[in-house]
């Protein structure tokens, strides 16, 4: 309720402003989506068995965005998120500093608590040519972060950007950026300082973060169809210091975000691989020794996208995916020892896209998505017991109805 | 594990697997600009008939529209009356497009008037003053008390932003102001209206309108080819890097002595 009436406050304060640019544009998009889950149970016996832990339909997406040019260098942009699922992810009530999440994800990913949602995602204006950079763009407020291929993903597939799958980076925040193209199409660029703590945390997921976020990001194209870049992002998640009483917050993070891309495109084949590392430093928190709970998670992205439009009579694409996110660097004490046992995912996604009702560009008006997902963990027995027996080996079946439109109404 | 590695090995083989776009022999795609439009037509139908074999379609749309169109691979030339962006350029690399730019044609992008009203020049900062609102009566510009009617193409068109660099420096065109998609129309527009002003490529000017000087240069061939008038431009034909087989045979003879005369029957200014 409170997002919806700033998500109104908000519009009513834009939208008279925008309404009068030059040129407006209305857009949005919605994904229908059919998920089924099966996952590894622990049953009564104690042996695991697969069972069917999802079977729903859901408005998994939705956009409505307007974007407003107020002269051909300045123009400004607000989209609104909508959601009948992934809603507000609060930190739960029973955490606390002594409950140590098994891994970054699952201490985000909380059950629905509203079964609907509302949420501003982008809220920024451009101004363009603003030093005298060809192609170089000043954008100020809640906008894409420029990071790996969060700021580009176009949903191929139907799960999200390695990036945002594995919590490195969110796809916008509050920030100002720098962010432009070299001329002649020899790639892009982007540098930026952002709050760091993205477009969804509300109320208690926000953690009085008191330092920003730095980045830098730069794509290079420097013969057509061979695409590299790199993104570096410099991060804090909490206070240093608690408010109150002065005493350091183990959970406060340093983290050292670093990215590398590498695409190539030839014909009907678009091949992209990206390389993620999370360094992580918990200056306050300690298993025996300062620094001792550092540790960086890696991960890898593959993903061949064969277009077939050209060959047969329909507009189909084939993808595939392959994951890697290792978590094994994480440190846990053993006795009087330090151990990093093994922690690592492997998932693996096949999808196939239908384009249909194209537009004069011949971009597909509505897709339909069906993808197949295979998660495996493997983990250190030892220590990690219910994650390496399967506790979270999945299988995941998906379908998606997107469609989109865009139009100007000014 | 195993099947997994076996799967992702497969299928980044098959995105590897060159396979080479297919040029469809004897079809000719072109999309985009409504200025290079008729210049595209009228060469396409004058070079079916010396190649009955070949089938060239064209269709408009606007500049933008022609890039995507290229950049989606489903137009063979992309037509454009300005030179394409590096963003769009980055996008069309980054997918394995190398769009390269072939001049077919000059323009001037002329400015006109009612054929009643007595201006006869006007200099860029009126131009500006009129499109951005803030010069609101002929009568301010030494013409008759008439309320000046501003007509202009939509933002979307490669004249308007070749005339919005040009003419205005990235100013906003006053919210009043009539936006048209095409340059037709806007031509009936100003010889329909008293007050009107309007621009439009020089190949879509009739005498329904009167043209006006632009800094005391009349849009013409010596002054457009010379740089002297402000307003002048190139229109381009744009390839998946160098043209080749049927496509290039058709832009050479765009180029050609007989494709530069449909150029001038057009309206257009020829390149030489």
């Amino acid at each position: 309720m409170r997002n919806l009436l700033l998500v109104l406050i908000l519009s009513a304060i834009l939208l008279p402003t925008m309404l009068n640019g030059q040129e407006l544009k209305i857009s949005g998009e919605m994904w229908g989506r059919w998920t089924m889950d099966n996952a590894m149970y622990k049953n009564a016996a104690g042996t695991y068995e697969s069972k069917l832990a999802k079977n729903n339909l859901s408005l998994e997406r939705g956009y409505i965005g307007l974007e407003s040019k107020f002269s051909e260098s300045t123009k400004a942009r607000f989209t609104i998120d909508l959601f009948s699922t992934d809603a507000t992810h609060e930190w739960p009530s029973t955490y606390s500093d002594a409950v140590q999440p098994i891994d970054s994800v699952s201490a985000y990913t909380q059950a629905s608590i509203d079964g609907a949602g509302l949420k501003i995602k982008y809220a920024y204006v451009d101004f363009a040519n603003l030093i005298p950079i060809p192609e170089q763009t000043l954008s100020i407020g809640l906008q894409k972060v420029y990071f790996g291929t969060i700021y580009d993903w176009n949903y191929s597939l139907i799960g999200k950007a390695p990036t945002d799958e594995y919590k490195v980076a969110n796809s916008a925040d509050y920030g100002v950026t720098f962010n432009g193209f070299i001329p002649s199409g020899y790639g892009e660029y982007a540098i930026g300082v952002y709050n760091g703590e993205g477009y969804k945390k509300v109320g208690k997921s926000l953690k009085d973060n008191t330092e920003l976020a730095f980045l830098a990001n730069l794509r290079l194209t420097p013969i057509p169809g061979v695409t590299l870049g790199g993104s570096y992002m410099m991060n804090t998640v909490e206070r240093d210091t608690k408010l109150s009483g002065d005493a350091a917050n183990k959970k406060y993070e340093k983290q050292s975000l670093m990215d590398g891309i590498a695409r190539l495109a030839y014909g009907p084949a678009d091949l992209w691989i990206e390389y993620i590392t999370k360094g992580v430093e918990l200056p306050n928190d300690k298993l025996i020794d300062a620094g001792d709970k550092d540790y960086t998670s890696k991960g890898m992205m593959i993903m061949p996208i064969i277009s077939l439009a050209e060959y047969l009579p329909v507009d189909l694409q084939v993808i595939g995916r392959y994951d890697m996110w290792d978590d094994s660097d994480k440190p846990i004490k053993v006795g009087s020892e330090i151990k990093h046992p093994e922690m690592k995912l492997n998932a693996i996604t096949l999808g196939v896209n239908y384009n249909i009702m194209h537009d004069i560009s011949n971009v597909p008006q509505m897709q339909i998505q069906l993808n197949y997902t295979d998660k495996k963990y493997s983990a250190d027995e030892v220590y990690y017991a219910d994650y390496a027996k399967g506790y979270k080996d999945s299988s995941q079946i998906m379908m998606q109805l997107k469609w989109r439109f865009s139009n100007t109404i000014n | 594990m195993k099947h997994t590695s076996k799967i992702v090995i497969l299928l980044t083989m098959a995105g590897l697997v060159i396979i080479p776009a297919f040029g469809k022999n004897g079809q000719i795609t072109c999309a985009g600009s409504t200025t290079v439009l008729p210049v595209a037509q009228a060469t396409a139908e004058a070079f079916m008939d010396i190649n009955p074999g070949i089938n060239i379609s064209v269709r408009g749309g606007g500049s933008g529209v022609g890039v995507a169109a290229l950049q989606n691979k489903t137009a063979d030339i992309a037509n454009s009356s300005r030179p394409m962006k590096a963003k769009e350029i980055t996008a069309s690399k980054s997918k394995g497009i190398n769009p390269t730019a072939y001049p077919v044609a000059n323009d001037g992008i002329s400015i006109v008037v009612h054929k009643n009203n007595p201006i006869k020049n006007l200099t860029i900062a009126q131009i500006k003053g009129i499109y951005t609102g803030k010069i609101k009566n002929w009568k301010e510009l030494g013409g008759a008390s008439m309320p000046i009617v501003v007509i202009s193409r939509d933002v979307a068109s490669g004249t308007f932003e070749v005339f919005n660099e040009k003419a205005l420096a990235g100013a906003k065109v006053d919210g009043t102001a009539q936006l048209l998609a095409s340059n037709n129309a806007v031509v009936s527009a100003v010889a329909s209206t008293p007050g009107g002003i309007g621009y439009a490529g020089l190949g879509y000017v009739t005498e329904s309108v009167r043209v006006v000087t632009v800094n005391n240069v009349m849009p013409s061939e010596s002054t457009v080819k010379g740089g002297s008038y402000p307003l002048s431009r190139k229109l381009y034909m744009y390839t998946n890097g160098k043209a080749s087989g049927d496509v290039a045979r058709f832009i050479s003879f765009i180029q050609s002595h007989a494709g530069q005369e449909i150029v001038k029957e057009q309206g257009f200014i020829t390149l030489n």
